[in-house]
């Protein structure tokens, strides 16, 4: 790999563009590659595979050549509603699995950036924080205050616009209570059924680092099969 | 999840380089059957003999950084290797999952 490229990758990476690396595996020269760009020498030939291999996000060599590529796409988004004990375990487990969390809570003594280092922190409730997060069915929402209050209009939300994975903290008995609400505010059983409640894989311990982690493998999980 | 903005290894990379070591980068370009690590799995090996990352799950590294050895003494651009199901000739860089994989070397220069 030429030094200059792997500081355009670096660069890159910092700012969180989306790029391939495409590597030709003869002469070991490498070429980066961005959404909408025309690539220019020998690989211009190959962009329709290199484009193709881009949005299938699959690394691999590229059929009839010596190209390989290597993609890098935007991290999943996840929005976690309650800056809670088991929120600060679940940052520390999702450090190195490539996601882009923004943490929710109207209470500043939990939301703070002492708590929370290099995460994104909005300090206000739900319905108003929820419009300044671009959230679509790409980004995962878990809902960890199990109060009501907070909860639910973010629920609410993330029923709406569809998000691919919907947690929610609580008890059997907190949860049958939630959906019951969510159903006189409009939401059928069918929808309500996608809420992964009570939240997380059965791990069977209940400490908070234990939830955080059922809560992180039930996403990595979700992550794979929507694919 | 493949290629995470967090992972650090060509960060690890630049930080060797920038120490005035020579740098060999092995990335797996292709698998074959139940292969430990996924297509685009790298790590890196100095002239010491110092690696970080993985291509494998521990089966094939040593035989990999003797390889980055090698490059970086003859200042070899590139080479590809491919290891396969091992067996008791080549016990020691074989792949006991029954996989295979290939691992590209490419200097950083």
């Amino acid at each position: 790999m030429q030094k200059e490229i792997l500081q355009q990758v670096l660069l890159l990476k910092k700012e969180k563009k989306e790029f391939a690396i495409v590597t030709d595996l003869q002469t070991s020269l490498n070429y980066i590659y961005q959404p909408g760009t025309v690539l220019s020498d020998k690989i211009q030939l190959e962009q329709k595979k290199i484009e193709h291999a881009f949005q299938a996000r699959t690394n691999g060599m590229l059929e009839g050549t010596e190209l390989f590529i290597e993609n890098y796409h935007r991290p999943i988004q996840v929005v976690i509603v309650g800056a809670v004990h088991i929120a600060q375990y679940f940052c520390e487990y999702a450090k190195h699995l490539n996601f882009e969390i923004t943490i929710i809570d109207p209470r500043g003594y939990f939301a703070s950036a002492k708590r929370f280092p290099d995460i994104k922190i909005i300090n206000e409730w739900p319905n108003e924080a929820l419009t300044k997060v671009n959230i679509d069915h790409n980004t995962a929402l878990i809902a960890l205050t199990h109060d009501p209050k907070i909860d639910d209009p973010a629920i609410q939300y993330a029923l709406k616009v569809k998000c691919f994975y919907i947690g929610a903290l609580g008890s059997k008995k907190t949860h049958e209570n939630r959906c019951e609400r969510l159903e006189k505010a409009g939401f059928s059983r069918e929808i309500t059924s996608q809420i992964h409640g009570p939240i997380g894989i059965k791990l069977g311990g209940r400490s908070a680092p234990e939830i955080a982690l059922s809560v992180v493998s039930q996403l990595v999980s979700e992550v794979y099969k929507r694919k | 999840m493949q290629n995470s903005f967090d992972e650090k290894i060509l960060e690890e990379a630049d930080t060797w380089l920038k120490l005035g070591q020579s740098v060999v980068l092995a990335t797996v370009v292709q698998t074959w059957g139940s292969s430990p690590r996924p297509t685009g799995s790298r790590m890196i090996v100095n002239e010491h003999g110092d690696f970080s990352g993985s291509v494998s799950g521990g089966c094939v590294e040593s035989a990999v950084v003797r390889e980055c050895l090698d490059l970086i003494q003859n200042k070899t651009k590139c080479k590809k290797i491919e290891f396969k199901v091992s067996n008791e000739s080549a016990w020691e860089v074989g792949l006991a999952c029954g996989g295979e994989i290939a691992v590209y070397l490419e200097t950083i220069q």
